[in-house]
């Protein structure tokens, strides 16, 4: 029988409290590698997400950056619109490697060509955009092939009732090339809906981004149905050398233009990590609360078993045991404890990482696309080191008391 | 070897402090304990017994006086110290039986040797389960035993280390006559068949009238000495004084 068996029967003597206790680390723990793999994941999805816009710069509305950031990656109502000439004065910036003028709009669903699926929404995305700049700033995006998707390919630039729809919305919508497609639009300044009739020339492959969810359709075409004929949502642009040095040149020479604004998408990034910031540090908080609590329960527990062996440990150091054996015993029982909880708390994590996701997604509804979770092998050891040495730790006092015992007097407690 | 002195203590003195006044636990104690004899210590209750086993035993540490045990000084010991004297040369037995109830008998049995940093010897120790008549009882834990087999087990677990000095503290006391009586036979069988030395305090008169010789203490002091029938010799024994249960 080594040490490390006789702690871990000493454990099995109280499986309850044993139980318990390792419940209140491997809680601890769940929460902690949890937000740890928040944290990651966070910040991942959103490079992604971001990564997955194609460009780099983007010029906007004047307004919150923030709404602009999630306006981009999720859609949404209340949007700004610049002039389209802005277009045409910073397309001729030498720093310029490509640019796309994109229009943004929403509509709304229609009746009988709507998917029930619930997380389809009420409206769709509707993008008027310049294929051929576009498609150059993503060139990752793909048409779906196969039995209904063959043949697929962008709209002729003129066109006025063609629209290629992203993955998504071609599912919601069971859309495939050559299908029709309603959309029901609101122009500026009207009240009432008008209906629209399209024809699709292609579903595009998914392609994780908020893309998927949209519907593309020329950008003359999207500006007249919407009304906002010479208007813009975003430019989007790509610099031949992107820093911070070029970025600021290239923000210098076009934040003069009136209502405008040049946003850089690392701005985006930083200004969306920190969105959360506050919220993660406050669930920081209730993880280290939740760390000490289960300290305590552990040290409480382990004291609990000592004072309940004091015959035994008394006897143990009769028949030879030394004060480093029992401080040895009881410390590992305490790292035992420990180490049971963390595995038990990583595994909890990595089980409930789905939950945690979509529970995340819905507080934090910022449109990124990958799993605002990422629980890497990394973090799940760090969890486990880290539970084994707050375990160290907590066992230092309970088995320094079962160590400094004396013989005589613990063989004597229960007399 | 029999007959050698293995303990031997001399004006042991044990003071304890209650409040402002100074218990005399033990006061001026000479006494000597030799391989292969049986010992029995009496007297009433607060005589001074336990005191004079706890130090006896290196359990604890005499206030004056001096303690020698296998030939090295006791008196004035760290607690590791004593450790050290105690590791390997005695072995214990108590009233309480203090068994962890997680192991095994055999475990149980072989615990000291773990701390000892030994192997149990799968012969050694089925020879000390036989020889406390437990060998069918292994793997059994100590909920499903009885007193007399708890103390049997307790008794095997001093005895794998094979002490030279067995120190035993009331170990009847909590078993009933007819178990006590065969618990007492069994030290007195590892005396005979393997020349320890048994150092025992008991209340009862008629098993210490069995040991080779008994003091008697009274407030702290020897009041009497007494020299009882000797030990047969080891040829003379029979097989086993215990059937295996």
């Amino acid at each position: 029988m080594t040490f490390g068996a006789f702690a871990w029967k000493n454990l099995t003597r109280r499986p309850v409290r044993t139980l318990l206790t390792a419940g209140g680390v491997a809680l601890a723990v769940a929460v902690a590698v949890s937000l740890g793999g928040f944290n990651l994941g966070y910040r991942r999805a959103i490079a992604g997400s971001i990564e997955q816009l194609g460009f780099q710069v983007m010029v906007m509305a004047k307004g919150c950056p923030y709404e602009a950031a999630t306006m981009m990656l999720k859609g949404g109502t209340g949007l700004l619109y610049l002039p389209e000439d802005a277009h045409a004065k910073i397309k001729t910036d030498p720093d310029i490697e490509a640019i796309t003028p994109i229009f943004i709009g929403i509509a709304e669903k229609q009746g009988a060509s709507i998917s029930d699926a619930p997380s389809s929404g009420a409206f769709t995305i509707l993008s008027g955009v310049d294929a051929a700049s576009f498609a150059a700033m993503k060139p990752w995006l793909k048409f779906k092939a196969g039995q209904g998707y063959d043949g697929g390919r962008w709209f002729t630039p003129g066109s006025t009732d063609e629209v290629v729809m992203g993955f998504e919305a071609a599912e919601y919508e069971q859309r495939k090339v050559g299908d029709v497609f309603y959309a029901s639009v609101t122009p500026s300044g009207k009240t009432d809906p008008v209906m629209h009739t399209f024809k699709v020339t292609g579903v595009l492959e998914r392609s994780g981004s908020q893309d998927d969810g949209t519907v593309f359709l020329p950008l003359k075409t999207a500006q007249k149905v919407f009304g906002r004929e010479g208007q813009l949502t975003i430019i989007g642009i790509k610099l031949r050398e992107f820093n911070g040095i070029r970025m600021r040149e290239f923000e210098g020479r076009w934040m003069g233009i009136p209502e405008v604004q040049v946003v850089s998408l690392e701005q985006v990034k930083g200004a969306l990590v920190s969105l959360v910031g506050t919220a993660q540090t406050m669930v920081a908080a209730v993880a280290v609360i939740a760390i000490i609590v289960a300290v305590i329960g552990v040290i409480n527990a382990i004291l609990m078993s000592v004072y309940e062996r004091i015959g035994e440990i008394g006897i143990m150091k009769a028949v030879g045991a030394d004060r480093g054996q029992i401080f040895r015993l009881i410390w590992t029982e305490t790292l035992l404890v420990c180490l049971a909880g963390a595995a038990a708390g990583c595994l909890l994590a990595v089980i409930a990482a789905g939950a945690t996701d979509a529970a995340l997604r819905h507080l934090l509804n910022i449109g990124v696309t990958r799993s605002l979770v990422r629980i890497t092998p990394e973090l799940l050891g760090g969890a486990v080191l880290g539970s084994a040495v707050l375990g160290l730790l907590a066992g230092v006092w309970p088995a320094r008391r079962a160590a400094a015992l004396h013989p005589v007097e613990a063989i004597r407690s229960n007399e | 070897m029999r007959g050698d002195i293995l303990i031997s203590g001399r004006g042991l003195c044990r003071y304890y402090r209650r409040g402002s006044e100074t218990v005399r636990a033990l006061d001026g104690v000479d006494i000597d304990v030799r391989g292969g004899e049986a010992l029995g210590i009496l007297g009433p209750s607060g005589s001074g017994k336990t005191t004079l086993i706890n130090l006896l035993s290196a359990l604890d540490a005499p206030t004056a006086g001096t303690l020698t045990i296998d030939g090295r000084r006791v008196d004035g010991l760290s607690e590791n110290a004593l450790v050290d004297i105690r590791r390997g040369t005695l072995g214990y037995v108590f009233q309480q039986f203090h068994l962890v109830p997680t192991l095994n008998v055999a475990e149980n049995v072989a615990l000291p040797l773990l701390f000892l940093g030994r192997k149990p010897d799968p012969a050694e120790l089925a020879r000390v389960l036989r020889s406390i008549g437990l060998a069918g009882r292994a793997g059994h834990l100590p909920r499903e035993l009885s007193g007399g087999q708890m103390q049997r087990v307790a008794i095997g677990r001093a005895l794998i280390i094979r002490p030279r000095v067995l120190i035993a503290d009331e170990p009847t006391g909590n078993l009933d006559r007819e178990t006590g009586d065969a618990i007492f036979e069994l030290f007195l069988k590892a005396v005979r068949e393997e020349g320890v030395a048994l150092v025992l305090t008991t209340h009862n008169h008629l098993l210490a009238a069995r040991c080779d010789r008994t003091v008697t203490l009274e407030d702290g002091r020897v009041k009497q000495e007494t020299h009882g029938r000797p030990s047969p010799a080891p040829d003379a024994l029979a097989p086993s004084a215990f059937k295996p249960t």
